[in-house]
């Protein structure tokens, strides 16, 4: 069955690695590109002689559309696997009648469905690992100095956790089409399951995979600098930690662990953006927090895997079960 | 040889398949030996291919059971190694060439023949390297068949196997398949609403009509047991059991019919009136002249007596007659 799974994926699989061969070329020379520029930087940096803030940030600037892209192609890479080779995998033999005759060779369906979910889904897996790894060695040293990989779009284009949507993307759409038994509403499906798993999983679920450490943050003219945004009710937004994860923060206190008189707050923030993050750090103020430590980064990766590979194993389970049912 | 065994080739017991509320297949009762070309004759929508598809364990039953060689259908790969079946439209991959196919049927049976396989293509003329998606109608029969038959089954099952074929692949296929049930020794069970080709290639029959078997048997038993009745003239009508009394026939007294005569079917015919009879013992003497039924006669009148009840909506005599 290992055979014929494959010899159906065949052409699929011509075709995802023609385009996974274009796109590793793009990536080899980009991350070499990325390395010359990375490499120049201090000799740039010792001309200027004014620390290395300009030039990190040109440097940034000059990547970060391209790398942009390239994540969120990453981040829908396993949804168009699930859609394209998940979804049919099975409505395509239901749908040309041809399930009559696969199960009716000397395999059990069971055994018919678990082979090419395997083939398929490691092919999946195997895709969009090479892709995530090629993009994780080319964007290293932007990721270095940017130090905000546990952000959304990041974690899930980096390392292991692609793999693990990959699996659950094709399961889900087999699966999905097991059950529907038409190609094209299997499909559309699949891409709206996964777009809302891809939600879900970073807005409500991730943040508490281990809980949070407590931290109290002084707000330091450097970390007001970062803010993303500052509001008339003395709370702030975007308290940054670098590498670390920033989960939840309240509003500004001063020294003595009470709200920021309001007088005060608001008479630095009318100074003026320039003047403000040394106005708020002269008030001596500091914000209550919670947060995940940056050592924590690959027990994310692992546990974000581990999940979606469950979820594909539980659809897995459910899909034999459901394969022993009525098919005219 | 297979057919040896003492386990019938089908059993079934109280067999009955719903879809929803609507009966496909109901009440019904089978026991049949090895070694049988079976015929599964009836008008559509009779629960031809719903009998078929239980017994290749495409679909299960809502109630009662089925054994194919003695074992429930499709439960493990032994027992579907067992059973061949090419589905009424003879699906094969169209993207795959005729090799494929074959490469498919050797990996995925472990008793599979490719000395015969690869013959039987040869037979017909395929090019293996051929696309399956384009060969013809009858091209994509034969290579089904071949599928079915390679792999060496006890039993070989065909829903409607030459329905969409012209005459003349019609003939080539059913000409193969009683060369390959010969070579295999093995059974076989068709449908097909055309009664010449079951004439032609089966022993056993089973009538289905309305979702119920209304006769099942081997053929020879079947023409020996089943008589026409002729009475010719006119007479006193006296009254029937189970028939109408104003259709039967002048000159034949039903209740000085012999007791285990069983009448199938009423008719008027231009040399006068006649009843189709079941005796499973002598041919019934009486103030009668006893004709034999052809195979199609019997068939029809069996047929008929369905579609009368299903019209009449009431009786259920149909059950009766299915043992």
């Amino acid at each position: 069955m290992i055979w014929m799974s494959w010899r159906q994926f065949r052409t699929q699989a011509v075709v995802g690695a023609v385009a996974l061969t274009a796109l590793a070329i793009y990536l080899v020379i980009l991350g070499m590109q990325i390395r010359h520029s990375y490499d120049a930087a201090p000799a740039l940096c010792q001309s200027l002689g004014d620390g290395c803030t300009a030039p990190m940030n040109e440097f940034t600037q000059r990547y970060s559309t391209r790398l942009y892209l390239l994540d969120g192609l990453l981040i829908a890479v396993p949804g168009i696997v699930g859609t394209f080779w998940g979804a049919p995998l099975v409505t395509r033999e239901l749908e040309a009648g041809t399930h009559r005759l696969a199960w009716n060779q000397s395999l059990t369906r069971r055994r018919w469905l678990a082979v090419k979910l395997l083939v398929v889904g490691v092919a999946g897996m195997a895709a969009t690992g090479l892709f995530s790894l090629l993009l994780t060695w080319a964007a290293s040293p932007y990721d270095q100095v940017a130090a905000d990989r546990f952000t959304t779009l990041l974690f899930g284009t980096r390392n292991l956790a692609p793999v693990g949507y990959a699996a659950f993307a094709v399961v889900l759409g087999a699966i999905l089409g097991l059950t529907i038994r038409r190609t094209v509403p299997a499909m559309a499906l699949t891409v709206v399951v996964f777009a809302v798993a891809q939600i879900v999983m970073p807005m409500l679920v991730r943040p508490h995979l281990r809980p949070p450490v407590s931290v109290t943050q002084p707000m330091t003219a450097e970390t007001v600098r970062n803010l993303s945004s500052m509001k008339a009710d003395a709370t702030v937004r975007g308290v940054q930690i670098p590498n670390a994860w920033v989960v939840s923060h309240g509003e500004l206190l001063d020294s003595n662990g009470g709200p920021v008189e309001p007088t005060r707050y608001h008479e630095c923030v009318l100074l003026g953006p320039d003047a403000v993050p040394e106005c708020l750090a002269s008030l001596d103020l500091h914000v209550v927090g919670s947060y995940h430590p940056a050592d924590r980064y690959w027990s994310f990766q692992w546990l974000e895997s581990a999940i979606f590979l469950a979820l594909g194993g539980l659809l897995t389970g459910f899909g034999l079960w459901r394969i022993q049912g009525r098919f005219r | 040889m297979p057919h040896t065994d003492s386990t019938p080739v089908l059993r079934a017991d109280g067999l009955t398949k719903r879809y929803g509320r609507r009966p496909a297949l109901t009440d019904c009762h089978l026991d049949i030996p090895r070694g049988r070309v079976i015929g599964l004759v009836g008008p559509n929508g009779a629960g031809k291919s719903t009998l078929l598809q239980l017994a290749c364990g495409l679909i299960t039953p809502t109630s009662g059971t089925l054994e194919v060689l003695g074992s429930r259908p499709a439960t493990n790969a032994t027992q579907l190694a067992r059973v061949a079946f090419v589905a009424q439209d003879t699906p094969v991959y169209a993207a795959l060439t005729v090799a494929d196919h074959l490469r498919m049927g050797a990996r995925l049976n472990p008793s599979w023949d490719a000395g015969l396989a690869t013959r039987r293509i040869g037979q017909i003329g395929l090019d293996p390297r051929q696309k399956a998606g384009r060969l013809s109608g009858g091209q994509r029969a034969q290579l089904a068949l071949t599928l079915a038959v390679a792999k060496r089954p006890e039993l070989l099952i065909f829903d409607e196997p030459a329905a969409a074929l012209d005459p003349l692949a019609r003939d080539g296929f059913l000409h193969n398949l009683m060369a390959f049930v010969a070579e295999l020794g093995a059974s076989a069970l068709l449908s097909s609403h055309l009664l010449a080709d079951v004439e032609r290639v089966c022993d056993h029959l089973i009538v289905l009509a309305g979702s119920r078997v209304q006769v099942a048997g081997d053929v020879r038993d079947l023409l020996a047991s089943h008589h026409r009745l002729v009475a010719p003239g006119g007479g006193p009508d006296r009254l029937p059991a189970g028939v109408e009394v104003d259709r039967l026939p002048a000159g034949i007294e039903v209740d000085r019919l012999p007791a285990g005569i069983e009448v199938i079917r009423v008719e008027q015919t231009d040399r006068g009136h006649s009843l189709v009879v079941r005796s499973d013992g002598p041919r019934p003497a009486g103030p009668w002249s006893v004709e034999s039924l052809r195979l199609e006669e019997l068939v029809l009148s069996y047929l008929s007596r369905a579609a009368d009840v299903s019209a009449a909506g009431s009786r259920t005599m149909a059950g009766e007659a299915a043992r």
